[in-house]
């Protein structure tokens, strides 16, 4: 087990440098130049792109410019962005409202979820099942932007229940934009468990567990259900990621100062350093988040071993 | 003694007792206390916090070095400049300076108050200005405003040659000759040419003076993370997601705030400040989002909260110097008028742009009707005749926009007005971000013809000219070149009086109207809506908002 961990510790290493090359290259052959657009309307005076150009090294190639980066990375330097920041300091102001919200959203899609799949799965074919499948329909056909467009107007604006944007990020103000996150993935969860506990709970051994004279409720908590999660731990196991990078247009939509916006900012302004920075922080959740999903699996599944 | 200032005048009645005591600020004993229900209209007038949407800077908040809005609203708000521009003219005010003179239009005298103090408790000097300006000139310390100081004599010894690179050829020396202090409130400036206009130039922020502590600094940007000006409110807090300015209680100018701490609450969409202002969470903003101009649902849902402002913004469509087709004069002023502007500004715009009939904001000193003339009004027919006289347009005719500045829909219609009324093949060109579309321009990479758009650094006629007609100006994006315009800008500098000077200016607008560089498209209103927390919103002919009228109720 200790082995294991290690080793797939180590394994984090080439992938990191490798999504930083991959991205640092992809940010460098975008059109547009950094320097443009600066000014305003106007174009920025040569004295001045000069001196920008210079302060961040956009004369230099692409190789030198990224090894220029990873040497400063080796120190524990995430450089500065366009905006004269540091990311390192940008990254700590956002995360932790990222964090939050991708939090609450989990929360969400656990709880509300896998209920709602357990529920459906174990009322197979009865009014509760035909809800489920039909809410959770609608709510994988129906775009973010909308839902979440549609959420603040109702629950901010109309009802005026939850605050319209969520600028400062506390808990309170990211309860909704955590809700409207949640939502695609709690419809995948939903349908996910409800299909695998179906399944297994028509197996064997659900069946002799029964026949044993085991409950109702003890057969499916803890046989059926144990044995149905692991994909559906799978599945929120990746989707963190996307909820923590992918959640530009929900930060967009309640003002949320968190990671994605920063990373879709960066990439409008051909800012390499600071993209690379912000996305190398998310790898690095994403590759732990899964090697935790890999040690559940052993978990859920004795069977399963990590050795 | 400090006149009572004019739009403190136009507050409510209720509140004049107020303005008094604003007036009499220096003894704080007078203050009421909370709760006092006596007071209650003393307390409106003065002290609160409100929330203004803001965006990122796009540099350090240093005014020499800051020539978009983000920051500049910023920068306004902690600086104090030789002149202000009175909020509601635009009318230039004396601040700092106590009497700008010359005799010439090319030797000028600057005095400055006694005793106005900068945040740190030094006092405003002639040293702090000259040695400011000079810093800022200065092409190796590379401030985007340097070349506001182009008219001072010695500008040229301090640059670094056409292509900026400062390696290659240093400037040898690091001051401009044409700025002298005389003694500690007195400085001389000098300019290379005469220029009239001069001292309505001076109230950008670009010009303002620096305390010794700045100039001191080794690392400018740092600095100015938390700078120092001599404005009436300071800066208390600066990070990614605010920029907190509070009132500076030993402010020496005139235009004293009322409210205490402003709050520049960085939206990264327009929309989401939006409603959070419809519901009251945010207190200013200035930018409503298109969605919400159609049917003016933006005034229903703000209900008694929003107003437009008249603004010094004018948009242009300029026609690609590099395009062949298109350097036939008669080619480029069909193309104008076969475009029916109201419609665009009625149907799209609902009628917050105004159809433009020269190429000067209606809201500055020295602006003419309709000096465009017959090129600027809707006539198709005529267009179509001057289109085939001079020969059509072969292939597609671009119209090159940026796709993240919501210009997709009017340039559409524009498009398919050329087509039915010219038969033009035109088609739009949309780069996604205003980053490639500026460096396409820049590199006259476009043919057919691009947007643009200005809004002014200073109230002049001069400036919607100077900077972007001018032979080698640095927006020229067209490479319009003319003599004629040329000689009766020069004979505009060197007027006697601003009205003469106007004259010579609107001559020289008139020159565009023969030469058709670019196309008017419309004048640009502000929208704004404001939350009902807050009364005596006004917002400037910069739109920016004037701070300091503001009052929580």
């Amino acid at each position: 087990m200790g082995k294991y961990i290690i080793r797939r510790l180590l394994q984090m290493i080439p992938v990191l440098i490798g999504t930083s090359f991959l991205i640092f290259t992809m940010v460098f052959v975008l059109p547009g130049d950094p320097a443009e657009g600066r000014c305003g309307e106007r174009p920025c005076p040569p004295a001045y792109v000069a001196k920008f150009r210079a302060e961040y090294n956009l004369d230099e190639p692409l190789l030198v410019r990224y090894v220029l980066y990873l040497g400063k990375l080796l120190k524990g330097d995430l450089g500065t962005n366009f905006y004269g920041n540091r990311v390192v300091d940008e990254l700590a102001l956002r995360y932790p409202t990222t964090l939050k919200l991708t939090f609450i959203a989990i929360m969400v899609v656990i709880l509300v979820g896998i209920t709602s799949g357990v529920l459906a799965g174990i009322r197979k074919g009865r009014f509760i099942d035909n809800l489920v499948t039909v809410s959770t329909l609608v709510l994988i056909s129906i775009p973010v932007f909308v839902l979440g467009g549609g959420a603040q107007m109702l629950f901010g604006l109309k009802l005026g229940w939850f605050p319209v944007t969520a600028t400062q990020g506390t808990w309170y103000q990211l309860l909704m934009p955590g809700f409207v996150l949640g939502a695609l993935s709690v419809a995948y969860v939903a349908r996910l468990t409800r299909t695998n506990l179906v399944e297994n709970l028509r197996s064997d051994y659900v069946r002799t567990a029964k026949s044993k004279g085991m409950s109702q409720g003890r057969a499916v908590g803890v046989h059926a259900l144990r044995n149905s999660l692991i994909p559906v731990v799978t599945y929120i196991g990746a989707s963190v990621g996307a909820l923590m990078g992918g959640a530009i247009i929900t930060e967009r939509i309640f003002n949320i100062n968190g990671v994605g916006f920063f990373i879709w900012r960066s990439i409008n302004q051909r800012d390499g350093v600071s993209v690379v920075g912000a996305v190398l922080v998310l790898v690095l959740v994403y590759l732990v988040v899964n090697l935790l999903v890999d040690l559940l699996y052993g978990v859920l599944d004795p069977r399963i071993t990590n050795d | 003694m400090r006149a009572p200032h004019k739009f403190l005048a136009l507050a409510a009645g209720a509140v004049l007792l107020a303005v008094s005591a604003c007036g009499g600020d220096s003894d704080p004993g007078n203050t009421p206390a909370p709760g006092d229900t006596a007071a209650t209209s003393n307390e409106a007038a003065s002290g609160g916090e409100i929330s203004v949407r803001g965006c990122t800077p796009e540099n350090a908040l240093i005014g020499s070095n800051t020539t978009e809005v983000c920051g500049g609203n910023v920068i306004d708000a902690f600086t104090a400049k030789l002149i202000h521009y009175n909020a509601d003219t635009a009318e230039p005010e004396m601040d700092i300076a106590e009497s700008i003179e010359t005799d010439d239009n090319q030797n000028f005298t600057v005095k400055l108050k006694p005793g106005y103090m900068f945040q740190d408790g030094t006092e405003v000097l002639a040293k702090n200005f000259v040695d400011a300006w000079n810093w800022a000139a200065y092409a190796p310390n590379g401030q985007q405003g340097a070349y506001f100081f182009e008219p001072i004599e010695g500008y040229a010894d301090v640059q670094c040659g056409e292509d900026g690179d400062c390696e290659a050829n240093k400037p040898t020396v690091e001051t401009m000759s044409g700025l002298a202090v005389v003694d500690d409130h007195t400085f001389t400036i000098k300019t290379a040419e005469p220029v009239s206009n001069l001292p309505v130039r001076l109230g950008y922020s670009t010009f303002i003076p620096q305390p010794d502590a700045f100039l001191a600094a080794e690392d400018k940007d740092e600095f100015s993370k938390m700078p120092i000006g001599a404005g009436p409110f300071k800066v208390t807090e600066n990070t990614a997601t605010d920029i907190v300015v509070e009132k500076f209680a030993d402010y020496s100018g005139e235009n004293k705030p009322h409210v205490d701490k402003v709050t520049f609450r960085i939206y990264n969409d327009p929309a989401a400040a939006y409603n959070d202002v419809v519901a009251n969470q945010l207190d200013l903003t200035d930018l409503i989002p298109a969605d919400q101009l159609v049917g003016d649902a933006w005034k229903t849902a703000l209900d008694g909260r929003s107003d437009t402002a008249e603004t010094g913004i004018i948009q242009v469509l300029s026609f690609s110097s590099t395009d062949e087709q298109l350097q036939d004069v008669n080619m480029r002023k069909a193309i104008s008028m076969a475009v029916d502007k109201e419609l665009i500004t009625s149907q799209i715009f609902n009628n917050a742009r105004k159809p433009a009939t020269g190429w000067v904001s209606p809201v500055v000193d020295g602006y003419k009707e309709n000096v465009c003339g017959d090129a600027c009004t809707f006539n198709p027919d005529e267009a179509k005749k001057m289109y085939d006289a001079a020969g059509g347009y072969d292939g597609i005719f671009q119209v090159s926009i940026n796709a993240d500045g919501g210009h997709k829909l009017w340039a559409d219609a524009f498009c398919n007005q050329l087509k039915n009324n010219l038969g033009m093949d035109c088609q739009v060109n949309a780069t996604p971000d205003f980053k490639t579309l500026r460096q396409q321009i820049h590199g006259r990479e476009l043919k057919g013809a691009f947007r643009g758009g200005w809004q002014m650094d200073y109230p002049s006629i001069e400036n919607f000219l100077t900077p972007i007609y001018a032979t080698g100006a640095s927006s020229n994006d067209t490479d319009y070149n003319s003599p004629e315009f040329m000689k009766l800008l020069a004979e505009g500098d060197a007027a006697t009086t601003p009205e003469l000077a106007n004259e010579k200016y609107q001559e020289a607008e008139a020159q565009l109207a023969k030469d058709f560089p670019t196309m008017p498209l419309w004048y640009q209103e502000t929208q704004y809506g404001y939350s009902d927390k807050v009364d005596n919103v006004k917002m400037n002919p910069f739109s920016q908002w004037d701070l300091t009228s503001i009052t929580v109720k």
